[in-house]
């Protein structure tokens, strides 16, 4: 499984989008604006790009040659593509702790980069994963639809998000309002975020493992 | 013992199927795999390869179960399909990095003495490759790991004349100690003239037979004969073609009776393709 994942980061994909979360993640010092965005960077741009060079690059029928089980060809993958939503989100944090320094007096109508919000990011990855990792395996090659129907919901999930921050009163208190002072609640949101991002991923892994295995070269 | 033994392979696709395919290749040989595009060919590689599942068979590799025992023997395994490029923009030096770190048995020492000796410089890309270096560095790989099975699907497809000379003396050279045994399929049936021991013929997802080379040629006779003997012998006749002098025709061995005047020659490996896929269209 080990020599898998540095196959996938050797060969894998263009060290172009090891770089590119400091590119997008600089988005964050785009006063108030809307940061999902930021994090939706890696569903636009790096995910079709890495499918698009799997499918070219003959991947599928490399990696089914070499002495592995199928089961970790999918767990590297998955853990591959987790590595670099992480390397986004800590980047555009990163970011953003810098941005909430630049600009202290700022008025924010979206979400402002706290804790909470990078819950909200983690929960919005969660969605990506696991609608783009269990249709990708279908196939696992055809990554078009499965990159429109995963990115559809996020964005719906980032709109809905942005619409209740605004709307609800409730949800506004937690994220913008008294909730926004406490740093335990803003803690608890990103944990919550956090747990939600890795049980979506482990369940999208568990059905990609099973469609994966019906899948002939 | 065997290198290679599959029995009653079937695999049912929707315009398509591989009937019972069943062959042995003794170790330490090489089997040319032959029949015509589109034949099964690259489907038996890959049902060997477990790449695609078999509806029901059983495939054994150097005495082990393949379904039971697979990444054990995909470490004594070396294939390359001839017509599949992979991370062709990357080097060989970043590719074998990478793939080395598979393989438990890999020697250096064998792969820096195969890359000499097939002239492969590790700088260059695949991309910048010829066709008979891409095969030649699928066999480095597949020697540096040890493998003791070589599975090649159309490894002489695409390649000039010197090119395929070339590679099958290097098969020759890699069986000689009798460790290493050879499955390769082509549909350049001179190739098998010249190196095979065993040839194996596919038609429509079917084996016609399997035989050593020699007794494989053998089991036909081509005969030439006047139209008027046509009639004679045209039920027992595999196929046959009608022209100005007369009637060509391909029969089993068995068939045939020699006390007739037809005249008959053997046929090689070629005539004996052509006149099976011929079979279809005169049965049709």
């Amino acid at each position: 499984m080990y020599n898998l994942l540095i196959k996938e980061l050797k060969l894998g994909i263009s060290p172009f989008f090891y770089v590119l979360p400091f590119l997008t993640g600089a988005l964050m010092l785009i006063p108030a604006w809307l940061y999902f965005l930021v994090t939706l960077y890696f569903c636009f741009i790096t995910m079709p790009n890495l499918f698009g060079g799997y499918k070219s690059q003959n991947d599928l029928m490399f990696t089914s040659m070499l002495p592995v089980k199928k089961s970790d060809m999918v767990k590297a993958k998955i853990s591959f593509i987790v590595i670099l939503e992480l390397l986004h989100i800590v980047t555009a944090v990163i970011y953003g702790l810098i941005s909430i320094r630049l600009y202290p007096n700022m008025t924010y109508y979206f979400f402002a980069p706290s804790f909470g919000f990078w819950g909200l990011s983690f929960v919005m990855l969660a969605i990506f994963n696991i609608i783009f990792i269990p249709m990708y395996y279908k196939t696992a090659y055809k990554y078009g639809a499965a990159s429109i129907a995963s990115i559809t919901a996020a964005i719906l999930f980032a709109v809905g998000a942005e619409w209740l921050g605004i709307q609800n009163s409730f949800v506004n208190d937690l994220f913008k309002g008294a909730g926004a002072e406490s740093l335990p609640i803003q803690i608890t949101l990103l944990l919550s975020g956090i747990a939600v991002f890795a049980i979506c991923t482990i369940i999208a892994y568990y059905i990609a493992n099973k469609r994966f295995e019906k899948v002939e070269m | 013992m065997l290198a290679l033994d599959l029995k009653k392979v079937n695999k049912q696709y929707e315009h398509f199927r591989l009937k019972d395919i069943s062959f042995q290749l003794e170790k330490g040989y090489i089997m040319g795999f032959i029949g015509a595009n589109g034949a099964g060919k690259t489907t038996t590689i890959k049902a060997i390869l477990n790449l695609v599942r078999m509806d029901s068979g059983e495939i054994s590799i150097l005495g082990k179960n393949m379904a039971e025992h697979e990444l054990e023997l995909k470490q004594e395994i070396g294939s390359a399909f001839g017509d599949i490029n992979f991370y062709t923009r990357s080097t060989i030096k970043t590719l074998t990095n990478v793939i080395k770190t598979f393989y438990r048995n890999w020697d250096d020492d064998t792969y820096h003495k195969y890359m000499k000796k097939f002239k492969l410089i590790e700088d260059k890309k695949i991309a910048e490759l010829s066709t008979g270096m891409k095969v030649k560095y699928s066999l480095t790989l597949a020697l540096s790991h040890g493998a003791k099975l070589l599975i090649l699907d159309e490894p002489t497809s695409g390649l000039d004349p010197a090119a395929r000379d070339n590679l099958l003396d290097i098969f020759q050279e890699l069986v000689q100690d009798g460790e290493i045994s050879i499955l390769f399929s082509t549909h350049i049936t001179s190739d098998l003239e010249k190196c095979a021991d065993y040839i194996t013929y596919i038609h429509n997802g079917q084996i016609i037979n399997s035989a050593e080379k020699e007794e494989f040629v053998d089991t036909y006779r081509l005969l030439n004969g006047k139209k008027e003997q046509l009639d004679m012998i045209k039920d027992r006749l595999i196929s046959y073609k009608i022209n100005s002098f007369g009637f060509t025709g391909l029969i089993h061995t068995k068939d045939f009776d020699p006390s007739l005047t037809i005249k008959s020659s053997t046929p090689n490996l070629e005539e004996i393709m052509i006149y099976f896929s011929r079979k279809e269209d005169q049965d049709v």
